[in-house]
């Protein structure tokens, strides 16, 4: 703090702080504690909102149809029974005034329950979805690994500089591409009627339903999320002293002994990194399985909550699914610390 | 442990255009303490990553115990390297450093770590076995890397400048401690240093490199008492630099004219009359004179100032741009009045006489 102050001096300091400040609390905790919050409670309307409002609704047809009968009331000649027609009309209209009033505030005023309904009503099949988004986001994460660790390794290692850099060119610049664009790409590529399957008919295989089937799903993910893993496993397997691979190697170790028990080790934050980035973003992401499945294959967990939140219009439960979601991304972080034995300072590096 | 021995024939190395290694024969025997000494970027290190299989000569053949090497990888040489800053596995202990080698060869864990703590034992760190190596000092870290080395047994053992990272007095230590290490298992050394004390308190015999190309392989005493070339005789050790012609034979000595008079010398490579050529004397064979008052290899020289090294002192003298120096033993009696230092002489068995060639810088 002292050190801030003597660097910045007193006006940017502040600045500083209240910025972070804005950011900390505006960002971060203050929407994940209303998320939170909102996620314990309810709306409790004394039985079911559309019951209150079709009844409502009931009511004023009623009042309505009363409106008729009392001008055809009126219409008649004036006689004693006419006028106590009307009255009785009048009373039965007022008494209908008298419901909806009553029913319209229950509508209006609804009461707020605590509870951990939200939490609980997730039906099986909602469940069934978010096991297998945390699933198939833990095998992108898988599969990502897989596919950059020999990538990194090859860049950081093996490569000579120029060629190192090319790669890396090559894999930063689809980056500069919009996310979007780049799924939309995988789209055509792997539309039954795509690249992938036009190529395929050229060597005589039956088209394939990648899309259909979730495939698609997970090839444009991994292809999404690779710079995430690439990155912290080159960072990390780039600071490993050459000298100890050829020191292994000296020693009579294979090549697979040689990751096994000097690369893979040393790499560990790296891969934790890698793999709590790949998760995360897998698990969170709405736009790659909305346009790689558009409604045939089976939704992501993120498009459960994207509804819950904006097409059935409650929160509550949105609130609910998310914060689900996010102690499991949560849960997950803390098990890759675990397996790869890493401290949060050794991923902070 | 049995000692190998290795042959290069025709050996060399080339980086794209760049000459790393010239055509080079060399034979270190089985059994025997090698150094190969030479300045930074002569190309000892690429001879040794040569032999140990990390490089692949561009000509000729490597053999380890009659044996052809070209095809054999590193993992599967009879060598073990030990490298300039050591590579040991920072994340392993250190008896799990020593066993790697063995765990590699399928050894398993118990028998493994026995033989890792006795070889811990051989180089006294039997008690530090279960720290990581980041716990231990320069020369444990160093021990370590020899006893892994070791561990697997290997017939050639080749180290890469591992001492210069150590302080004078610790590789001081070290040396003796390596020299004991190899006389006990017999393993073949091959030592790589550019520092010239190290080679020749460790080694049976020196090879001295210069750019590419080997330029003596001879005993240690030879290698100082004899050097071969004008680079070997100032590399390896210090000496005083006389340049001149030579004017006439006398035997196996000659008389060489140089700016500051005709001195006699041995002419151990029989440099006939008319040569250029180099005269060395080694500063420890140089008098002090108070006055020049002779007549056979004295010169006048200004006396510029003295060293002292505890059981030794330097005496440094300037004629016309040519530093000359005397080391003498500090018998607590020598009078060091500059006044007393007028002129230099040496006896004619004490010069050498070299063809022209290359001076080491200091």
């Amino acid at each position: 703090m002292s050190r801030l102050l003597r660097s910045f001096g007193p006006h940017l300091t502040s600045l500083i702080l209240l910025l972070s400040g804005v950011w900390v609390i505006g960002m971060i905790i203050g929407p994940q504690l209303i998320m939170v919050e909102q996620s314990f409670w309810y709306t409790d309307r004394g039985g079911d909102a559309v019951v209150i409002t079709v009844q409502i609704d009931a009511h004023y047809n009623d009042i309505d149809v009363l409106a008729f009968d009392k001008m055809d009331a009126e219409d008649l000649a004036p006689s004693p029974e006419r006028d106590a027609k009307i009255a009785e009309i009048d009373a039965t209209i007022a008494e209908k005034r008298v419901i909806i009033a009553e029913l319209e505030t229950r509508e209006v005023i609804p009461k707020k329950v605590y509870s951990l309904r939200n939490y609980t009503i997730m039906g099986g099949s909602h469940l069934a979805i978010f096991i297998k988004t945390i699933l198939a986001s833990v095998a992108v994460t898988l599969i990502a690994f897989v596919v950059c660790y020999p990538m990194a390794y090859t860049v950081a290692k093996l490569a000579t500089p120029n060629r190192a850099a090319i790669i890396m060119l090559g894999l930063i610049i689809p980056y500069a591409i919009n996310e979007l664009l780049r799924v939309f790409a995988w789209l055509m590529i792997l539309n039954y009627n795509g690249v992938a399957n036009f190529l395929l008919g050229l060597i005589g295989v039956e088209p394939i339903a990648f899309l259909e089937s979730g495939t698609g799903v997970f090839i444009a993910m991994v292809y999404a999320y690779i710079l995430f893993m690439v990155f912290p496993i080159y960072n990390t397997v780039e600071t490993l002293d050459t000298s100890q691979i050829e020191a292994a190697r000296d020693l009579g170790a294979p090549t697979w002994q040689i990751h096994r028990r000097i690369v893979l080790p040393h790499a560990k934050p790296g891969i934790a990194v890698g793999c709590i980035m790949t998760f995360m973003l897998s698990a969170g992401s709405y736009a790659v399985p909305y346009i790689m499945t558009r409604g045939t294959a089976e939704p992501w967990f993120t498009q459960l909550i994207y509804n819950k939140f904006f097409e059935s219009l409650n929160w509550n439960t949105g609130s609910a699914y998310a914060f689900t979601l996010l102690v499991a991304c949560v849960i997950f972080v803390f098990l890759m610390m675990r397996m790869f034995k890493v401290g949060i300072k050794d991923i902070a590096k | 442990m049995r000692g190998m021995d290795i042959e290069l024939t025709n050996v060399s190395m080339k980086f794209g255009d760049f000459t790393a290694v010239y055509p080079t024969d060399l034979k270190v025997k089985a059994g025997e303490f090698f150094s190969i000494l030479g300045p930074s970027g002569c190309g000892k290190t690429t001879i040794l990553r040569m032999v140990s299989g990390f490089l692949n000569p561009t000509t000729g053949g490597i053999k380890i115990g009659g044996e052809e090497m070209t095809v054999v990888g590193p993992h599967k040489r009879p060598t073990a390297l030990i490298f300039q800053n050591l590579a040991l596995f920072p994340l392993m202990t250190v008896w799990e450093n020593v066993a790697f080698g063995l765990e590699m060869r399928g050894w398993e864990k118990t028998r493994r770590r026995d033989k890792a703590f006795e070889l811990l034992d051989l180089v006294a760190l039997g008690d530090q076995g279960d720290k990581i190596p980041d716990e231990l000092s320069g020369g444990q870290r160093q021990r370590v890397a020899v006893a892994r080395a070791l561990a697997v047994e290997p017939a050639v053992l080749l180290l890469d400048e591992p001492l210069s990272a150590l302080d004078l007095k610790l590789r001081q230590h070290m040396r003796s401690e390596l020299r004991d290490i190899q006389r006990k298992t017999g393993v073949t050394f091959i030592y790589i240093t550019h520092d010239q004390g190290e080679a020749l308190t460790m080694s049976d015999r020196i090879a001295v490199m210069k750019a590419g190309v080997i330029e003596q392989v001879d005993t240690t005493d030879r290698v100082y008492d004899a050097p071969a070339t004008a680079f070997a005789a100032t590399f390896v050790g210090a000496n005083n630099v006389f340049r001149g012609k030579v004017t006439s034979l006398d035997g196996d000595m000659a008389v060489v004219e140089t700016k500051y008079g005709a001195l006699r010398a041995k002419n151990p490579q029989n440099q006939a009359v008319g040569n250029k050529v180099v005269l060395f004397v080694r500063p420890e064979k140089m008098q002090v004179l108070s006055a020049v008052d002779r007549e056979e290899n004295a010169i006048a020289v200004e006396f510029e100032r003295r060293d002292l090294e505890g059981p030794f002192v330097n005496l440094f003298f300037r004629r016309e741009g040519d530093v000359f120096s005397a080391h003498l033993v500090n018998a607590g009696d020598v009078a060091h009045q500059p006044s007393g230092h007028k002129g230099l002489c040496f006896a004619p068995q004490d010069g050498m006489i070299l063809p022209v060639g290359d001076i080491a810088d200091e």
